[in-house]
């Protein structure tokens, strides 16, 4: 305690008012005195008296100032001198203070807004709720970009016996009408086990949450909690809402919650407007009993680990209770999968599936801009040195130990890094912040906004100081190292440069060069990527198909009544002028809603433990020529598919090759959703998950057959797509004035969305590749253009004993072009062992893609060279005696 | 003239406070003088670091000062202990005396048997 008073005191010395000082005059002046006094009592003269007196005291001076250093902190103080002087010399030299300032920023904020994305994604994946780094995400089986999903009964028996969970909760998305208060309102719901909150650790901020009584009867707890979102806007946010009764589906809800504003949902960057128990799900969300059927996947699970158990324990134990769960029930587990658990990070579900490899990956690319900032101020400040000289040998000179001179220079390089983060910072506030302004608008509850936040800044300060570090380190040492007496003694810095720094200013601007075209290639890949996907052919025709939905289950339509409208509504529309074809389906290719279905395929045995799941859809009459799919063989889908003929189906190409090699699959047939199927059609290929996607077997089943009360209609018409928006509302409201119809969309603006983390992407690396591009431009002919000027006066000499300009002209070309080649090569080489790492987003360009690196090396090349060249043209023009007389 | 010791690092500092304890307040030429008396004159005390070492005591609230006037009429700053460097006196002097009786030991004929 006694110490930490003293520090403080001895950091309030630092600022000493003046009558402190005045103080410490007088006290010594009065030792003297009285000193004096008893020198001369004992017999001194009175000069001999004021000579011991000084003598003993041991210099007025050194003891002021030995006092003075107790009183401050002397390190702080020569600190605080060293940062007042550093201010100073910046102010003194705006020019290159605004570059190297500008050039950090840069460089440090394109690593700031890249981790500020990383923050509110892959750090912090569930706003609002607590401690998810012991959550895991679980999967049954699948792949990553597709997994696979739960069936209910499987998941009380899974939370039933494991152990290794604190908590296992379960929820499927869905799409409710909430009616009853004004207009009808589409809404995304997450039909959710009872202790989905509890497992989150989220309290709702009014009312409460679900209880375990909520999860006992089927149709027995018809309790909604709200979105925070949602209560505010649609209730205004009302404080009496709990206890009140919503109609979702015409079904009357109590609410009983309104979840914390952070809190969206469970999936990263999806949004739920409010949460139900899972067990209504039969009675008024899709009038489909899947609760008792453990052959229908139709849950996401998440669970918290209980505290202490690795990951891959629990992995163990589910699997081994799956494995028990598929011999107790072969019937409805005729196929093995495997269990995976995913922490949250890299949750399969949400946007981390995309962002868990996307944003490492930018992380890394504005890591390599970042390094390239520092080499290119490390430069400016080698450059500045050289003027600095003199500065430097003087103090040296005079006693200035090398350690301060080094310290001096560093204090500097952090002052204008941390302007540089300062500035970063700025450039983080004002970059994109929300996913959703990388897509086209569509119906998706997509919430992802980015927040900088305490986080955010400290890491811009730490890379700031760690920043400062690397790129004045070596320029500081340098500076330090000359000696005094030659400096001083020397007129102009030689007739040349020194040979040593000549070679270091060429590595840097080697490494610059390297640097830039590696990230310029990346940039091309990235962009070539994206301009490719914008072009993919996805095996349809995204063009002018219109697409809406309507929902005939809250309508208070069933079975046959729902199958008529649905008939008679596609006559209708087909009918209409503009119109050229129209379908159902009940999912649009490249959406975010994936069916599966398990099935059995004629003549083939799967072999042990292999998955029959297959992705499928349901589609209507003229479902292929609508999107215009080829049909490889036999027929499609027509009006007559329906549940009392005969049952068929269409498989695509890639099933064939799969599971029918070489026969002819026309006639065989295929077991699903409960019988058995005849193939009438085989169809071409197309993407159904992602774009550019490796070709994956589908099913195609008639929408007619089973009654689906939720399709989405596809219309096929002349011209732009969502003027015929009216049209189409207006048929649909002659055969029933109160539907509501939504998501009224085209197809094209929603296979963008499919692309929007390559835009995301795109947009990021382009804006990195031009920072790229400049930085190296202007590093190479700063660094040029130095080297010139540096060299004037031999160039002078030269002149003067004859050269003409053309051989200067090529000297000075002829060391540019050397360097410019040396760092395209050595940049290349870099590229090709690294944009490897970019594969899997690049939708099909070769990471080594020929083109993208000859058109970079080309670009980047003559960039360089045109740097080189202004320098070597001012260099000729100089006058040879004015060059002589240059210092 | 027999050779003086010169003040020990840190043993200052004691014999500030243990003459402020026995003098009540005085000035910073004062407590050097009394040192070297208390000494026997075996001691020279090097006036300057008085100062400091009064400063360093002074932030660690162990003394305190104020201006004052000499007995021959000069202004002088004079000292005074705080209840704090009261204890602290204390402290210190059983401090020395272990570490004294320590060094004794070690510098005592040795006691074999």
């Amino acid at each position: 305690m006694r110490q930490l008073r003293a520090w403080l005191l001895r950091l309030v010395g630092i600022f000493t008012p003046e009558h402190r000082e005045q103080d410490l005059a007088a006290e010594i002046e009065s030792h003297l005195a009285l000193h004096f006094d008893d020198n001369v009592r004992s017999g001194m003269s009175p000069d001999e008296a004021r000579r011991q007196a000084l003598i003993r005291l041991g210099g007025v001076e050194q003891v002021k100032e030995s006092y003075r250093e107790r009183r401050g902190l002397p390190a702080l103080e020569t600190l605080m001198q060293d940062v007042r002087y550093g201010f100073r010399m910046l102010r003194k030299n705006p020019g290159f203070t605004i570059l190297a300032v500008l050039t950090l920023a840069l460089g440090i904020g394109a690593n700031t807004t890249i981790f500020s994305w990383i923050n509110s994604t892959l750090l912090n994946p569930i706003p609002g709720a607590r401690q998810t780094s012991g959550i895991v995400s679980l999967t049954l089986g699948g792949t990553v970009e597709d997994p696979g999903q739960f069936s209910y009964p499987d998941y009380l028996d899974l939370r039933e016996g494991s152990r290794s969970f604190a908590g296992l909760m379960a929820f499927a998305f869905r799409t409710l009408d909430l009616t009853g208060t004004g207009k009808p309102e589409r809404l995304w719901a997450a039909a959710v086990s009872a202790n989905y909150f509890d497992v989150f650790r989220v309290r709702p901020i009014l009312g409460r949450g679900f209880v375990p009584a909520e999860d006992q009867k089927s149709g027995g707890a018809p309790v909604a909690v709200l979105n925070y979102g949602l209560w505010q806007r649609r209730f205004g946010g009302d404080p009496a809402i709990i206890g009140r009764t919503i109609f979702l589906n015409k079904h009357p809800y109590t609410v009983i919650g309104v979840a914390p504003a952070a809190f969206q949902g469970t999936m990263t960057g999806l949004r739920a407007d409010l949460w139900v128990p899972v067990v209504m799900e039969r009675e008024v969300i899709s009038n489909w009993d899947w609760l008792h059927d453990r052959g229908d996947h139709e849950l996401m699970m998440q669970g918290r680990l209980k505290p202490g158990v690795p990951i891959e324990q629990a992995r163990q134990e589910m699997n081994a209770l799956m494995q028990r769960l598929e011999d107790r029930y072969p019937d409805s587990h005729f196929s093995h999968k495997d269990v995976q658990l995913y922490p949250l990070w890299r949750a399969p579900n949400g946007a981390n599936a995309y962002f868990y490899i996307l944003l490492p990956m930018l992380m890394a690319i504005a890591g390599v801009v970042l390094l390239l900032a520092c080499a290119n101020v490390a430069n400016l400040l080698l450059v500045r040195s050289v003027s600095r000289r003199r500065e430097i040998a003087v103090r040296l000179s005079i006693g200035a130990g090398r350690r301060r001179i080094v310290r001096q220079l560093l204090v500097e390089s952090l002052l204008l890094a941390l302007a540089g983060g300062a500035v970063a910072m700025l450039i983080t506030a004002c970059s994109p912040r929300m996913f959703a302004d990388f897509l086209p608008p569509t119906g998706f509850p997509i919430v992802l906004d980015v927040h900088p936040d305490r986080g955010v800044l400290l890491v811009a300060l730490i890379l700031s100081i760690v920043t400062g570090v690397v790129f004045g380190t070596l320029p500081a040492v340098r500076a330090s190292r000359l000696s005094p007496g030659s400096v001083l003694k020397e007129e102009g810095g030689g007739a040349s440069g020194g040979r040593s720094r000549a070679r270091l200013t060429s590595a840097m601007v080697l490494a610059q060069l390297a640097l830039s075209l590696l990230l310029l290639v990346a940039a091309g890949l990235f962009i070539r990527g994206f301009r490719r996907a914008q072009r993919f052919d996805p095996g349809f025709n995204p063009e002018h198909v219109l697409l809406a939905s309507f929902d005939l289950f809250p309508a208070g339509y069933h079975g046959t009544q729902g199958l008529e409208f649905e008939r008679q509504l596609l006559t209708k529309i087909n009918a209409l002028p503009g119109v050229s074809l129209a379908t159902l389906a009940d999912a649009i290719p490249l959406g975010f809603v994936r069916n599966m279905e398990m099935v059995k395929l004629d003549g083939y045995v799967p072999q042990a433990r292999e998955a029959m799941d297959i992705r499928s859809a349901q589609v209507g009459p003229d479902y292929l020529r609508t999107m215009e799919i080829p049909l490889v063989e036999g027929r499609e889908f027509t009006m007559d598919d329906t549940g009392g003929s005969q049952p068929v189906a269409m498989v695509n190409q890639a099933l064939v090759d799969r599971y029918w090699p070489h026969q002819d699959a026309i006639g065989k047939r295929v077991w699903a959703q409960g019988h058995w199927s005849t193939i009438v059609g085989v169809v071409r290929n197309s993407d159904y998950d992602q774009l550019g996607e490796s070709p994956r077997p589908f099913l195609y089943m008639p929408i007619f057959q089973d009654y689906t009360s939720h399709p989405i209609i596809h219309v096929r018409v002349a011209g732009d797509p969502l003027a015929f928006v009216p049209a189409l509302e207006k048929t649909i409201h002659e055969l029933n004035a109160d539907l509501p119809v939504f998501d009224e969309d085209s197809l094209a603006s929603r296979v963008q969305v499919a692309s929007a983390n390559l835009r995301l992407a795109g947009a990021f690396v382009g804006a990195f590749g031009l920072l790229a591009l400049v930085l190296a431009t202007v590093g190479i002919y700063g660094v040029i253009a130095y080297g010139a000027r540096q060299r004037t006066r031999e160039i002078g000499i030269r002149m003067a004993l004859g050269a003409d300009r053309q051989d200067v002209m090529r000297l000075v070309l002829g060391q540019g072009l050397r360097l410019t080649v040396a760092g395209l090569a050595l940049g290349l080489g870099l590229s090709l062992v690294l944009t490897r790492f970019l594969r899997s987003e690049l939708f099909g360009i070769s990471a080594t893609d020929p083109l993208t690196f000859a058109g970079v090396a080309v670009c980047l090349g003559a960039v360089a060279l045109a740097a080189c060249y202004v320098p070597a043209r001012r260099a000729v023009r100089v006058e040879p005696t004015i060059a002589l007389r240059q210092q | 003239m027999p050779e003086k010791a010169d003040v020990w690092q840190g043993t200052l500092a004691l014999m500030i406070l243990k003459t402020l304890e026995s003098m009540g307040s005085l000035h910073g030429y004062g407590i050097a003088r009394r040192i070297e008396q208390t000494s026997g004159d075996r001691l020279s005390v090097n006036y300057g670091t008085i100062y400091p070492a009064l400063l360093k005591l002074e932030q660690e609230g162990y003394i305190g000062s104020e201006w004052g006037v000499s007995d021959n009429k000069r202004k002088a700053k004079y000292y005074r202990l705080t209840r704090a460097g009261r204890k602290q006196v204390e402290r210190e002097a059983r401090e020395w005396e272990r570490t004294t009786a320590i060094l004794a030991r070690f510098l005592a004929p040795e006691e074999r048997s």
